[in-house]
């Protein structure tokens, strides 16, 4: 059992950390691929505060609101095409794409 | 003729501010003076806010009258921070009471509204200001500063006034198929 555990453990690939820095009132990059397991990082830059909020009515992530400087993440856990937005400027988009 | 049309034109008129100054002769405003017109203006657009949210009903334009306070706020923090580092006191001059001077007549003429009537006109406010002071940061405030920092904190801003300008029409947009009054 331990070494059907130890197994799985080390066949499972490494993850990666991605950032998605936020400035100027736009994600960057806007859409991001990532793979399954994945942590998604955002950063905001700006002076006023965003947030990285999943769209739809169950919402994948929310970093809520993130003042200069500081950052929230995500861990990628299923495949599919996600979009967000900021939930203080409707007019900033992006996506995530988790493969 | 109702009220809000006659009073509309008068902020656009009056919000217009940017662009005599920008014509010919820009105005050659000190650092001082211009980070008290930044201070100013970010200023008006929280009372503006603060008072919409005391009106309105509707949800969007809650949402955006709470953006405002939280990002003009965010702004004037920084332009108070970096003028404490660089030892300069916001100094008053004409483009800062032009710009008070029209946000008491927008004040006056939002007052007496009510309802949609009221949400349009706040809107119509916003996009006309928004407008108003990108201009003056293109075309007055970026080139008449001398201090890389605060030119920089202006180059900053911009993008989110930029937003706010576009959220702002988002937003109108939604208030149904009224005419834009004073347009």
């Amino acid at each position: 059992m331990l070494w059907l555990v130890l197994l799985l453990g080390l066949s499972k690939p490494p993850t990666a950390m991605r950032t998605v820095e936020i400035r100027g009132m736009e994600f960057h990059p806007a859409v991001l691929t990532v793979a399954v397991g994945d942590t998604v990082v955002w950063v905001n830059r700006d002076i006023v505060p965003h947030t990285a909020t999943a769209s739809g009515r169950v919402k994948a992530w929310d970093t809520k609101q993130l003042s200069q400087g500081q950052a929230g993440r995500y861990v990628a856990r299923h495949k599919g095409t996600l979009r967000y937005s900021c939930t203080f400027h409707p007019t900033m988009h992006g996506t995530l794409i988790v493969r | 003729m109702s009220r809000s049309k006659h009073s509309l034109p008068l902020f656009a008129a009056a919000l217009v501010f940017a662009a005599p100054l920008a014509a010919q002769n820009p105005p050659d405003l000190s650092d001082p003076e211009v980070a008290h017109v930044a201070v100013t203006a970010n200023s008006i657009d929280i009372d503006a806010a603060k008072f919409a949210q005391t009106r309105t009903h509707n949800t969007a334009v809650k949402q955006f009258a709470a953006t405002m306070i939280t990002d003009h706020t965010a702004v004037n923090q920084q332009a108070a921070a970096l003028a404490t580092k660089l030892g300069v006191t916001p100094a008053d001059n004409a483009v800062s009471q032009s710009l008070q001077a029209d946000a008491k007549k927008a004040h006056t003429a939002l007052e007496s509204l009510h309802g949609a009537a009221f949400d349009r006109a706040y809107m119509d406010r916003e996009i006309a200001y928004h407008q108003a002071v990108l201009d003056a940061i293109d075309k007055v405030l970026i080139p008449t500063t001398d201090n890389a920092e605060l030119k920089q904190l202006l180059t900053n801003v911009r993008p989110a006034v930029a937003a706010h300008l576009d959220h702002a029409k988002q937003v109108r947009s939604q208030l149904g198929a009224a005419a834009r009054t004073g347009k």
